[in-house]
Formats: C-alpha cells, structure tokens, sequence
C-alpha cells in the first residue's frame, strides 16, 4: 500500500498552481500538436526542451506528459473531421471516424474517442502507477550484461517493426549509432568521428537532432513535395454525445483496446501503429455489425482510440523503470530526463521518488483535463486548421533553429541542425523511419557503456555478456524477432504457391 | 529512375561515411566504431541487393505502388536558402532580424506572396519569442543590429 500513499503526495504537488499551469499548458499544446498535421508530440517536446534550462524537473515534465496524453486526442479529432491523422496512432481512427463524420455523426465518433481516451488512458495510468515500481525494483538486480541484451532487443524490434522494410530501419539505426559516437568518448577521452573540429568533438547534442530531424527534415520535405492544397473540413452538427446504443457498442471496444495497447507499449514494438491496428481488426472480427466497416462502425473509433492511449502509457512504464524508451516520444521524454541530470531507470524510484509520483499523478490530471477541456472545445480546435499552412511551416522552422541555437548559442550547432534536417529530409524521401535513428543516438552510448563495464567486470571474458537467464532469454527473442518477419513471408509464398 | 540514382548516392554516401571509423587504431574505443561501421556496410549492400531487385523506396505518406512525382526543387531550395540566411544572419544581424528573414522566406516558399502581411507577422511573431525567452526563460539571444532599439 506504500505505493498508494505515495501517489497521493504525487497528487498534492501535482496540484499546486504552477504545477497545473504547467500541465494545462502542456494538455493545451498536445492537443494542439495533435490537431495540426505535420507535428507530432515527439517533435512538440523537441522544440519545448529549450525550457528545461530554466523551468523546474517536475513542471517540465508534468508538461511534458500532459503533451504526450494530449496529442493522442488532438490526433483523433483531425482524423475524424479531416480524415488527415495527425500522428501515427490515429490512421486507424480516421479510417471509420472519418466515415462516421461524413454520416451525420461526427459527435457520436468524437465523443467515443475522447470518453475512451479517458477510460483507457485512466486504466493504463493505473497499472503503470503499480507495476512500474514493481517492475523498478526487479531491474535493480539487472546487471550490465542484462542491459546490454535489453537494449539490442529494444534496437532489433524498433528498426524491424518500423516502416517498410526490415533492412531501411537498420540502417536508420545504424545512422542514429553513428551520431552518437561523435564526440570524446566517455572513458578513454580520445576523441571519435571529430575531423579536428573543436565543436564537434564536444559531441552532437541530441536536442538538436531531434529537433531538426523533425521539423527541418519534415519542413524541407513538405516543400519538395509542395501542392497549393487546403483541406476540407466536414463540419459538426450537434453536441458532442453519443446515444445510449453508442455507449453499449462503445464500452467492450474502449476494455478491448486498454487491453491490447498497454502490454504492447511495455514492450518495444515501436509506435503505435500496431496496437491500433490489431485493435481494428480485432473489433472488426468481434462485431455483431461487420458490415458497418468501413462505412462508420464506431466500434473502429471506441478499440483504437483506446488502444493508442493505453499504448502511450505502457510506454512510460520501461521508460520510468529501466530508462528503455520504445517510442521516439518517450526518448524525447529521456532526453529530457538527461538535461536534468536525473538517470531514469531502477534507481529513479529510489533517487528522486517525488518527481516521479507528481509525475505519474499529473498522468492522471492531464487525461482528466483533456476529456473536460476537448469535448466541448472541439470546434475551436477546428478553427486552428485555418491557420494558413506557410505560416503554420514558417513558424515551426524559426522554433527549430532557435531552439538548436539556443542551447549553447554556437553556429556549428546551427550549422549540424542544417545537415540533419537534410538527413531529415532524405530519410522521409526514401522510405526510411526516423525513430530507430532517435533510439541509436540515444541508447547508443548508453549500450557502449554498459558493454564495457559488463567486460570490465569480467575481466575482459565475453562470455558474461550470455551468462545470465534473462540474458540468455532475451538473446533468443531477439533472434525471433529477426527471423519471424521472413519466415512468415517465406510460409506465406510457399501457401500461395500450394493454392496455385 | 532519378529516385533511384539518388538512392545509390545516398548509399555511397552512407558507405564513404562508414570506412571513417575503420581508419582509428585498433584500441578497446574503437570497438563500437568499428562494430557499426561494418554494419552500415553490410546493410547497404543488402539495401544496394535489394534496390537491384526492384526494391525502390517508398516516400513517406505513399503507399507501395504509388506513382512517385518528381520532387518540387524549386521550393525545396527556397526552404533550405532560408535556413542558411539564419546561420549567416544570428550573429551579424540578431535574433529579431533572422527569424523575421527564415519566417517570410519560409512563408514565401510555401506559396505565400502577401509580402506586407507576411512580414508584419514574422516580426511580431520574432520579436514575442525574443521577449519571452531573453526577460522570462532567461534564454540569451543575440540583440543584434537592433540593440538599440530591444
């Protein structure tokens, strides 16, 4: 019960008025970012991470989190009304939302969106709030080699699972690993990948790459593709309510979906693109309505929905308990932590167990706010979509470049944001995803680390690093996980050729 | 075709950029360099297999099978003159100067042609973010040639 008492100090300085400032602003922003297309929650705390210089740990985190919750709504509003997904967890949301909107009933799908949103995102702030210490205290006793295994699992299923192609999110990786060599190495000092440069051998400060990678590359690449395109909005008629029959069609979707996104956020699965999908297919295949699919069923709003915000907060729970993010959010998230000098992981619990409470209890008051403030604020959200698009550009790319300037004032800084926001904008252009660059830059030296002292403390011997059962458990997964993707397809070749 | 050549650069580029690490002594830093540097290598020489085999990207937002437009260069290069004017101008002109410069060029490039406005909007907009990060987040910004006048 130590854990109760403990959320309820949470609570009380969650609650004091900067704090709630602080995560109004934030649930402000999210779902800002979330209703503007081309802006995710990732590239949002990127560009608000220059404030962790001056704002305290806890309000800046509370901020944070209240973007991250807060972009998961704002993403379901754009899909519905616009059929434009905001950010990746909502593609599945517009495919019925969208169809539900054009029907006449645009508020039914929002408002199911939102309540489960809320339900999901309170269940999974639940379980996070119990097992995430829990799951801390366990890691305490995860040594080097351990966590060296951990972090090529979390690799080998980030750059497999994203994107097309298995071999594209290797090499994003591989990219990420690169830039997170450069600079003086942490224990001998020489200095790698530097060219003589002063500046460079300081390293590459990783705000900087998300943050141009973000908003340059997708700011460069908007341009190359650039059409004089407006967006149709499909006007709102009525409240935001659903019916009694809605809640009865909602309610197992919303159970459904928690059920399917928390586990899949804990492990690294990257994004949400896949909780949200299986969500879809799973309440297609339950409903007692399969042929409203694809013509408004809103059984495919209430699961994903649900799905994406008990996803987003499974996230948090390697996030906060080993300091393992899975998404390119919650490495947003770490980078934040890493500014604060405050390690997250097993001993975060331990170390700074006040922050962490606030935090996980501002969970709690940020969702709530966001289901008060959304449903009946959705129209002016809709409003924020007339913002002319060059604007809207314009405005991003003046953040980005203050924010890589800002940080140590240094035009090489400026000079890196430039390049990266090029790579930026090659990844998009070629298929590439960007969040296994984000997790090797930042896992990169932290894996480096780790390997050495596990070798360090063998003497050198690298049989330590298979030695343990987790290690040895996690090692066959990761060979699961490589395989499984080709041997799926190899089955599925050899069937369609048997059917032939 | 072209996004194909482009490929093959990108992964010349990718391989040119990997032999770097492999030149270091081989002392116990240099192992991770190493180990990534092989990596990339043989990663772009499956991704170079796999292009030959018809394997062509897919920009982000298209589906497989999507037919490719050619990329607007046009614009895309007003995009990145505007980025680089804010490295030139940060420390010659300040702040308030350059983010006006890369706000109106931005808008510019993506279609926007109501000069006054777009002006008026990116200097107010530049000179709020001024304010807000030099008096209230304690952020230094460079005032520039309008030191006089901030």
């Amino acid at each position: 019960m130590n854990n109760v008492s403990s959320l309820m100090d949470g609570f009380v300085s969650a609650l004091t008025f900067t704090n709630l400032g602080f995560g109004l602003l934030g649930t402000f922003l999210g779902t800002l970012v979330g209703v503007l297309p081309g802006i995710g929650p990732a590239l949002a705390i990127a560009l608000l991470l220059p404030i962790t210089y001056t704002v305290a740990p806890s309000s800046a985190l509370i901020m944070f989190a209240a973007i991250y919750y807060g972009a998961m709504y704002g993403g379901s509003t754009t899909s519905i009304l616009l059929n434009t997904p905001g950010e990746s967890g909502s593609v599945m949301t517009a495919l019925e939302g969208n169809q539900m909107a054009k029907r006449g009933r645009a508020g039914a799908a929002l408002a199911t969106a939102a309540i489960g949103s809320f339900i999901a995102g309170s269940i999974a702030t639940a379980i996070l709030a119990f097992a995430a210490p829990e799951i801390a205290n366990l890691a305490i006793k995860v040594g080097a080699a351990d966590y060296v295994a951990l972090m090529l699992v979390a690799f080998t299923t980030v750059g497999s699972l994203l994107g097309s192609s298995q071999i594209r999110g290797f090499i994003s990786l591989a990219v990420g690993l690169v830039l997170g060599l450069v600079g003086a190495d942490l224990q001998s000092g020489l200095t790698r990948l530097a060219f003589g440069n002063v500046s460079a051998s300081e390293g590459i400060e990783t705000v900087i790459v998300i943050v141009s990678i973000f908003a340059l590359g997708e700011a460069l690449y908007i341009a190359s593709r650039f059409k004089d395109t407006g967006w149709t909005i499909i006007s709102m008629k009525g409240k935001a309510l659903m019916s009694r029959e809605d809640w009865r069609r909602s309610w197992k979707p919303w159970l459904r979906g928690t059920a399917i996104g928390f586990p899949l956020g804990i492990i690294p699965a990257g994004g949400s693109e896949v909780p949200t999908f299986l969500s879809y297919s799973v309440e297609k295949k339950l409903s007692k309505y399969p042929g409203e699919f694809g013509k408004g069923a809103i059984e495919g709003v209430a699961g994903p929905e649900a799905a994406n915000n008990a996803n987003a907060a499974g996230a948090l729970v390697p996030l906060l308990a080993l300091g393992l993010p899975t998404s390119a959010t919650a490495a947003v998230i770490l980078v934040a932590f890493q500014t604060y000098q405050i390690e997250a992981g097993p001993m975060l619990f331990a170390t700074n167990p006040d922050l962490i409470w606030t935090l996980i209890a501002s969970l709690f008051i940020g969702n709530t706010l966001l289901l008060v403030m959304n449903l009946p604020l959705v129209r002016v959200w809709v409003q924020l979509l007339k913002i002319p698009r060059p604007y809207l550009f314009a405005g991003i790319s003046c953040f980005a470049l203050l924010g890589a300037y800002a940080l140590n004032g240094s035009i090489f800084d400026l000079q890196v944001a430039i390049a990266i926001g090029i790579v930026g904008f090659l990844f998009r252009r070629f298929g590439m995803p960007i969040t296994p660059l984000i997790l090797g830059l930042i896992l990169g030296p932290n894996l480096e680390l780790q390997f050495r002292r596990a070798l360090q403390i063998s003497a050198g011997d690298y049989g330590t690093l298979i030695a343990t059962p987790l290690s040895k458990i996690l090692y066959i997964s990761l060979i699961l996980v490589l395989v499984a993707p080709t041997a799926i397809k190899l089955v599925k070749k050899s069937r369609v050729k048997t059917v032939k | 075709m072209g996004s194909l050549l482009l490929l093959g650069v990108i992964v010349i580029w990718d391989t040119s950029r990997t032999e770097l690490p492999n030149l270091k002594i081989a002392v116990s830093p240099n192992l991770f360099p190493y180990l990534i540097g092989y990596f990339l290598v043989i990663l772009c020489v499956i991704l170079a297999i796999q292009i030959i085999r018809g394997g062509t990207a897919v920009p982000e937002g298209l589906e497989a099978g999507d037919k490719i437009e050619n990329s607007d260069y046009k614009t895309f290069a007003y995009v990145l003159i505007s980025f680089i004017s804010y490295l030139v101008l940060i420390t010659r002109g300040g702040f308030v100067v350059a983010s006006t410069v890369v706000f109106v060029g931005i808008a510019f490039s993506f279609g926007n042609r109501k000069f006054g406005r777009t002006l008026l909007i990116g200097l107010i907009f530049a000179a709020v973010t001024y304010f807000s990060f030099t008096r209230y987040l304690h952020v230094d910004l460079p005032a520039g040639i309008l030191k006089g006048i901030l």
